[in-house]
């Protein structure tokens, strides 16, 4: 079966805020066999099953985000650099969107070897975090860097001269209810993550009515 | 580095020919307002820009009884910090990293703004005090190295 990609669908076709958000996933064309006919039609990539360990040692499939938008991202508890910032602004989401059962945060760290079960667990409670709104998830480390680049399409790599000996990229992904990704935010900076409280508001919106 | 040092110096002596201000007044802004950016870039990711620290992760400078140690306090601005303390009642247990690529002349500063913003001090930090206090913990830091991050 050929799975041919074609351009990453990044085109912005227009970011009026009655707009619907663009999807940012890239596209692939599947081609089928139909009644003996090859077919070939274009799909939107979506994030696949996963199965991850949550901070509180059970494990976190697809199912936890099953008809929930959410917002992942990639770090590690001992990062000196740009991580403390992104949690302190992922914190801000979490406040905004509390108890909204509509909403979860995800988090992979991508040191795993160091940050496991437990460290997670003392990280999210020293970060005043409880409950499974947002989880922060540990797993095989290829697994952990597989699905962030090839799926949420950020980077991350390990390279022992950057602080912490990895170099990761400060993004925000923002994943609506069909797995789709809607928006990738600079997760470092309060104008990057005013704005993807925004969009969730606006992705929210379109699920109603 | 040494560029900007020299510039410092420099600088510093100009400011001293010039100076109708008393000297240690300018000295002492010169090293405040290099101190708010060496801050900004160094330290406000985890003790925030307004010094309030984020939850039990990163402890508060903003009030903090900690600060009452001053040479702890210019020994792990450089050489950073393991294991448990306890500021103003509360615990903390995560490991701060070292900056080893602070000069004495950064570290005097960086205290010199902590001091005056958070610690109720109205004077300089100056390098001449702090570089034994540095050498000191350097010493220290060799002897004993400081435990690995604690479980
Ligand atoms: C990666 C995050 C991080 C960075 C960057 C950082 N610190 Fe810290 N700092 C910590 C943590 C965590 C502790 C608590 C250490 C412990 O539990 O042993 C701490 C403790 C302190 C303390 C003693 C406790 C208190 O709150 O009074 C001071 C003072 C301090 N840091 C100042 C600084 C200064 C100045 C800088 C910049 C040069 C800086 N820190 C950079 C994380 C950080």
């Amino acid at each position: 079966m050929a799975v041919v990609l074609l351009a990453a669908g990044l085109v912005l076709s227009c970011s009026q805020s009655d707009e619907k958000l663009p999807i940012l996933s890239r596209r692939e064309a599947v081609t089928k066999v139909v009644d003996g006919k090859s077919v070939t039609d274009s799909v939107y990539q979506t994030i696949p099953d996963f199965a991850f360990v949550s901070q509180y040692g059970d494990t976190v499939t697809a199912k936890a985000i099953a008809n929930k938008i959410y917002v992942a991202d990639f770090f590690f508890t001992s990062c000196p650099t740009i991580c403390p910032k992104m949690k302190v602004q992922l914190k801000r989401v979490y406040e905004t969107f509390k108890g909204n059962p509509d909403v979860m945060l995800l988090s992979h760290t991508i040191d795993p070897a160091h940050d496991s079960v437990a460290v997670l667990r003392e990280f999210a409670d020293n970060l005043g975090v409880s409950g499974r709104q947002w989880l922060f998830v540990t797993g095989d480390r290829e697994t952990i860097y597989d699905i962030g680049q090839n799926s949420y399409m950020v980077t991350a790599q390990q390279d022992s001269s950057a602080p912490g000996g990895v170099v990761h990229s400060g993004a925000f992904i923002l994943v609506d209810k069909q797995r789709h990704i809607r928006g990738i935010y600079d997760g470092t900076t309060q104008e990057g993550v005013d704005k993807l409280m925004n969009d969730i508001n606006r992705l929210l919106a379109e699920y109603k009515s | 580095m040494t560029i900007r040092l020299g510039l410092y110096a420099t600088l510093a002596g100009l400011l001293t020919l010039a100076s109708c201000q008393s000297d240690e007044e300018i000295k002492r802004q010169k090293y405040i307002t290099e101190g708010i950016l060496l801050y900004k870039s160094n330290c406000a990711n985890c003790h925030q820009a307004d010094g309030k620290g984020v939850a039990a992760l990163y402890p508060p400078l903003a009030g903090s009884d900690y600060l009452a140690n001053k040479d702890k306090v210019i020994c792990l601005i450089k050489y950073g910090l393991n294991g448990p303390i306890v500021v103003n009642g509360k615990r903390y247990n995560r490991p701060m990293p070292a900056q080893l690529q602070l000069s004495d002349l950064e570290v005097a500063e960086i205290t010199t703004y902590i001091y005056n913003e958070w610690g109720k001090e109205t004077g300089l930090t100056s390098v001449t005090a702090v570089t034994p206090i540095l050498k000191a913990c350097e010493t220290n830091a060799q002897q004993n190295p400081a435990p690995a991050s604690a479980p």
